[in-house]
């Protein structure tokens, strides 16, 4: 298959399937707190009808970058499932590496909380400040789990880690990478930045209708990528029965997500932070047995 | 001190305005503190306005009642407040329904009326009609606060917000994310209970009018207001129907506090603790449904008994129930407090000292939690409470990990409760319909309600009426106290620290009467002022 075809067959299966797999999650979160929950096409209904209504803008906002925010947050996690492989290995001649990964879903977060900013609400000011809080945090850790791993698999590029070499360097780094996945989907505990009971959704609590489906859409697929990158790192590459494995290893993950989700109460925002620099220390573990040609 | 009647709940003592502050000066250092306060317009009788000071002295087992008057022309009488800070929102009430004018109060501004009520009317005077409607005058609301700076944003909490299931307003003062004031703004949701129960409703209305003053704890309001008829009137209630009386309010403390625990998981992030402890909640619905037909509002309380019997066959049924809603109750319970995250979001959070505690005068888990030792039920013992075994926990912790330990060990006591209810219920007749109202006669009742001591104040208005009925929720007493608990701490725990109370917004605001139009106005200013940063 040409590499433009595949890589669309990517953007769509990620744009696709995203918003089912909270679906999913939110099923089986319901399961768990003994409800009957909503049908796991719920998110796709909830962002169908956000798309189609208009969005107001707060009076006393920055117009232009309230109404960038969703566009560029959604724009740059479309962009890193251009490069991730995901329903099929071969995506796109140029091989991303995990650095340009990593910096578009900042960008992402970096986006969301400018958009708080830029609605000049009060609560929103408060959940911006803690996203970023919690991104500084969160890249403090990734760093050395990112540096651990490239060693690890000797280069950043996709092609190279893709999957990971079997050594202990890679067992650490991948088990610290799924830890980071659940940290950056802002799930509870670390959903700070948006906490409802507290701040009303945080940096989210201006937008509406089509902003915040785009909003809620990047968040969707921003989770899907997680996992797809933490999958890519063990699922032998090219295998005949890749893609099956790869969808139904996303269920299982998501699944095993939603359920930690249901154990938990929510972190202070410096409690979550406390934990992300403690945690730092096994990236740390990590990038010594790399070095160390472990 | 002038004439003083003697009951076996309360004494009602007329003193002249010299000896006041001297008089509540004594009784609060010798433990007591102030419950409520009402303003009477007796005007018809003596052409004379009253204040009554309702004061709990629970180591004594009786309610002082202090009673000032003031003639027609010159409506003032001293204030109390600098002597006990507790007696606050009591007078400024009085001062914004009755019209009368305490002296010396520190901060006699409006409580309960809006802003743009005209000055000189005052609604729960006799020669206000029930039904008239007054035109909105040029308001001076919205413009609060004198702490901003730069640095501090002001950050509204209300008056709608998902932890608000009622409109209130707080409005908390963030520097960085630290809340270094809150002030506090209520009463908005006023629906005149009081004017409408004294003008246009029977004896025997009433009650079902207390038991909507709250969604949650209304029984304990009807039941309140009939115990205070009942003391005023000197009537006999059979046994039977106390302690079906006792039973369903302890019905109603469980699920009440259930609901508290799942709200409280909620806050903290933790939803499945949430669903869970309202599916254990589910049995103490049926338990309620089973025995009133109504899951909630019972509507079970008369004057003089209750209105509906309880059948063997129901109180096995019924004790089935509580074995599940119990064994499942524990079973979440324990879970929880075994997670460290959540217990450390509550340890040493919203403290109240047991000073400021007394002083303010707060009541049920929340003075429990700051290590007073106090229980109507105990204390003022009332339906069958007398008869039955229980302990009232206190813990020292001052904290909202305190008031949850506090709701804890209440609901398993209650549980206990219940059970020797159901075990010791008498026979006989379940209401005593023989009585005659008199006029003119004081009553006062009080129940602990699941946050607290519930006081109701009558006149009784002979032929089939009140002459006035003053009936005061819980939350009114904790509700000051929230702002001190505040203070100094992260703006992720005002939540969980405005819930600690279990507040109950609607049990406060029952008193009033406010123009739709100009509610607005209390708050639409300082929402617009949150809404941007604060510059001088």
């Amino acid at each position: 298959m040409m590499p433009e075809l595949s890589t669309l067959v990517n953007v769509v299966f990620v744009v696709l399937f995203a918003p089912l797999l909270d679906g999913i999650e939110r099923k089986v979160k319901a399961r768990l707190q003994t409800r009957q929950g909503p049908p796991v096409l719920q998110s796709w209904y909830d962002l169908i009808k956000l798309l189609k209504r208009p969005s107001v803008e707060p009076s006393g906002s920055f117009g232009w970058l309230f109404r960038l925010a969703p566009a560029v947050a959604l724009s740059s996690v479309l962009l890193a499932s251009t490069f991730v492989p995901s329903l099929l290995a071969r995506s796109m001649g140029f091989w991303g590496d995990l650095i340009a990964f990593v910096y578009l879903l900042a960008l992402a977060s970096l986006f969301l909380a400018l958009g708080g900013f830029a609605s000049c609400n009060p609560y929103a000011q408060i959940g911006s400040h803690r996203e970023i809080s919690l991104l500084m945090a969160e890249e403090f850790s990734l760093a050395f789990i990112v540096a651990g791993l490239a060693v690890s698999a000797g280069g950043l590029a996709f092609s190279a880690m893709f999957p990971l070499p079997l050594k202990a360097s890679s067992v650490v780094g991948v088990l610290a990478f799924a830890v980071m996945v659940y940290v950056s989907g802002a799930r509870v505990p670390f959903d700070v930045a948006e906490a409802e009971p507290e701040i009303v959704e945080g940096p989210l609590i201006e937008f509406s209708g089509r902003s915040l489906g785009l909003m809620k859409l990047t968040a969707y697929v921003r989770r899907l990528l997680l996992f797809t990158v933490l999958l890519n790192f063990v699922i032998p590459f090219g295998g005949v029965l890749r893609s099956s494995v790869y969808v139904a290893a996303l269920l299982v993950l998501s699944a095993v997500y939603a359920a930690f989700e249901a154990y938990f109460g929510r972190f202070r925002t410096a409690d979550a932070v406390r934990f992300l620099k403690r945690f730092a220390a096994a990236g740390f573990v990590c990038w010594l047995l790399a070095v160390l040609g472990w | 001190m002038g004439r003083s009647t003697l009951e076996g709940r309360f004494r009602v003592i007329d003193v002249s305005p010299d000896e006041v502050a001297e008089v509540v000066r004594e009784l609060f250092e010798d433990g007591c503190y102030y419950a409520t306060g009402m303003g009477v317009d007796e005007r018809p009788l003596n052409g004379r306005f009253a204040v009554y000071h309702a004061i709990n002295c629970p180591k004594r087992g009786v309610y002082v009642i202090l009673r000032l008057t003031a003639p027609e022309n010159r409506p003032s009488v001293p204030s109390i407040t600098p002597v006990l800070r507790g007696a606050e929102w009591a007078e400024r009430e009085a001062h914004d329904m009755v019209g009368v004018t305490f002296e010396n109060h520190p901060n006699l501004e409006r409580l309960i009326l809006p802003e743009d009520w005209p000055d000189g009317v005052y609604p729960l005077r006799k020669d206000f009609p029930y039904n008239r409607k007054m035109a909105g005058t040029e308001g001076t609301a919205g413009v609060r606060g004198e702490r901003h700076d730069e640095a501090t944003m002001s950050v509204p909490l209300g008056p709608y917000h998902p932890l608000l299931h009622e409109p209130e307003y707080f409005e908390l003062y963030v520097r960085e994310d630290r809340i270094v004031g809150a002030d506090y703004r209520g009463f908005h949701v006023h629906r005149g209970m009081e004017k409408l129960a004294e003008s246009r409703m029977t004896l025997n209305q009433i009650p079902f009018l207390a038991e909507r003053i709250c969604g949650i704890c209304g029984c304990t309001h009807s039941a309140a207001y009939c115990q205070a008829v009942e003391e005023a009137a000197g009537v006999e209630v059979p046994e039977r129907a106390l302690y079906i009386r006792s039973l369903m309010l302890e019905v109603e403390r469980i699920h009440s506090h259930l609901l508290w625990f799942g709200v409280a998981c909620h806050l903290l992030g933790f939803d499945s603790g949430f669903m869970h402890f309202w599916r254990a909640r589910e049995y103490v619905m049926d338990i309620a449904e089973l025995i009133t037909g109504n899951r909630k509002t019972y509507g079970i309380n008369l004057v003089g008994g209750v209105r509906r019997d309880l059948s063997g066959e129901k109180i096995q049924k019924t004790l089935k129930l509580l074995e599940l809603a119990e064994g499942e109750s524990r079973e979440v319970i324990d879970n929880v407090v075994g997670m460290k995250e959540l217990i450390a979001r509550m340890e040493g959070v919203g403290v109240l000292r047991r000073k400021d505690a007394r002083e303010i005068g707060v009541v049920g888990p929340v003075a429990r939690a700051s290590g007073i030792d106090t229980d109507v039920r105990r204390d003022h013992p009332y339906a069958a409470y007398g008869d039955l075994d229980f302990k009232v926990p206190v813990y020292r912790g001052c904290d909202v990990l305190s008031r949850f330990l506090v709701r804890v060990d209440e609901t398993f006591e209650s549980f206990s409760l219940v059970r020797q209810i159901l075990e010791n219920l008498p026979d006989g007749e379940i209401i005593n319909e023989e009585y005659s109202l008199p006029y003119m006669e004081f009553g006062l009742g009080s129940t602990e309600a699941p946050r607290g001591e519930d006081v109701h104040m009558v006149l009784t208005g002979g032929e089939n009426q009140v002459y006035r009925w003053h009936p005061r929720a819980p939350t009114y007493n904790n509700l000051p106290a929230v702002p001190l608990m505040l203070e100094g701490e992260d703006v992720a725990d005002a939540p969980i620290i405005i819930a600690s109370i279990d507040p109950c917004f609607s049990c406060t605001d029952h008193v009033s009467i406010v123009d739709a139009g100009s509610g607005r106005v209390l708050w639409r200013g300082p929402l617009l002022e949150g809404v941007e940063r604060l510059r001088r």
